[in-house]
């Protein structure tokens, strides 16, 4: 019997596995709405503008938007598959355990045939392993897509759900590997996660080198800050906060202690400016449509501290 | 499988249930009723099953027509079918008969059977409200 202690020690050594040795940083933060994704994007763009090779990955894959503030056309179409189980008529000997070991009861052996899929499948595989026979084959069925679009230094990697598919992790871990597998093109992978703080969030962040969690100073964004803080916590993955929209008429401080309270900082403020707000409305990203701009210049001193911490 | 129609004829009715007895008030619920009482339209014997799909997280409604269809039932009364057991009732033959009444004890509900008050639901129907939750 393995301690808990050793199974936990286990999972994070795990899930910090990385199978490149690109920097590979997540944007994140809990609460929806904040301005992750144009953090993220902005960001990314900033450290292209410096000369460096950046992928950036949307894995928010039931609400993919990335492309969309970067005004890209997507390409590179590839479908994500799910296993889902085929049944041999002449091997099946109708035991049934495959429809006992079906967690989703996806599974119906009407009284006079073998066993058919009826339900929602997320491929599993447990039917495949109980099956004494070998009456059981891995088919497939499509579940999503993910694309591959590359502007001057930047390479973004999107995924979207099929619509009438439940599951998303698919498709982010297609994601995952997509960008893992051209890895060595790029000086650095960032990831935008889905808000929350629920599998997708925690499955996007596998292996990454640090976490940066954006945030506002409103009550709803220090309780998701406090969330996900907590979750980064239990994988223990290092994490920086960013407070966007910092001049809200919030409570700046209550980000500031859970900060301190999770032993990190907040490493940049991001006050409102109208520069954001035109170029969220325009679908660029602020740093190309006003470089000049004071929040331009506060994405250019993130991707510089972000550089220096994670490139060289 | 035992060809049967509505009035009349003998069968095998599943009828979804609160309690385990005849006299016990049908549950309009398919996948989450507590018991199915399978009757024998001809001697009302009956059979009381415990639904266990009834704690499912997912898939409820197949899981409770497997058992239906293991206990060999031919037709089943039930308030309203989701369209996923309405699908595996369908694949395993068995007919489907909706909207029974909620005032009514298992008993009365299958002694109404017994006169054709209830029509049976077309395999290929396809209702707006059983579209996909």
């Amino acid at each position: 019997m393995i301690s808990e202690k050793l199974m936990h020690t286990k999972i994070i050594t795990t899930f910090h596995h990385k199978e490149f040795s690109t920097p590979l940083i997540g944007i994140t933060g809990g609460k929806g709405g904040v301005g992750k994704t144009t953090v993220a994007v902005n960001i990314a763009c900033s450290i292209a503008a410096k000369g460096y090779r950046v992928a950036m990955v949307d894995a928010d894959v039931d609400a993919p938007n990335a492309a969309i503030l970067m005004g890209l056309k997507l390409e590179l179409p590839e479908t994500v598959s799910s296993m889902i189980p085929i049944f041999d008529n002449a091997r099946c000997v109708r035991c049934a355990k495959c429809i006992a070991v079906c967690r989703r009861n996806a599974i119906l052996m009407p009284i006079d045939s073998i066993p058919m899929l009826i339900g929602e499948c997320n491929g599993c595989e447990a039917c495949t392993l109980v099956c004494p026979s070998e009456a059981i084959t891995k088919g497939s069925k499509p579940v999503g897509r993910t694309w591959m679009t590359t502007a001057g230094n930047i390479t973004l990697y999107t995924g979207e759900l099929l619509t009438g598919s439940e599951e998303s992790s698919f498709v982010v871990t297609a994601l995952r590997e997509r960008a893992a597998k051209d890895a060595e093109n790029f000086d650095i992978i960032i990831v935008d996660t889905a808000p929350g703080t629920h599998c997708n969030v925690i499955n996007a962040l596998r292996g990454v080198d640090m976490a940066y969690a954006v945030t506002e100073p409103t009550p709803l964004g220090a309780h998701d800050l406090e969330l996900i803080m907590k979750a980064m916590g239990i994988f223990e993955i290092k994490t920086r906060i960013i407070l966007n929209r910092s001049d809200l008429p919030g409570r700046p401080v209550e980000i500031h202690n859970i900060a301190s309270t999770h032993h990190t900082f907040v490493m940049e403020s991001i006050p409102m400016h109208e520069s954001i707000e035109k170029s969220y409305a325009e679908g660029k990203p602020v740093i190309s449509a006003f470089p000049e701009s004071p929040t331009a210049n506060i994405f250019l001193k993130i991707a510089d501290s972000i550089i220096k911490e994670h490139i060289r | 499988m035992a060809s049967a129609t509505v009035k009349g004829e003998h069968m095998k009715l599943c009828v979804t249930s609160t309690d385990s007895r005849l006299d016990s008030k049908v549950d309009q619920r398919f996948g989450r009723a507590p018991y199915f009482i399978i009757v024998d339209t001809e001697t009302m014997s009956t059979e009381s099953v415990k639904n266990e799909a009834i704690t499912a997280e997912q898939g409820a409604g197949i899981k409770a027509a497997q058992t239906v269809c293991n206990r060999s039932a031919d037709a089943v009364l039930t308030g309203f079918l989701g369209p996923k057991a309405f699908n595996a009732l369908v694949s395993s033959k068995i007919k489907i008969f909706e909207n029974v009444s909620s005032d009514d004890t298992v008993r009365e509900a299958v002694e109404k059977f017994k006169t054709g008050a209830y029509k049976e639901t077309p395999a290929d129907s396809i209702k707006p409200r059983r579209g996909h939750h």
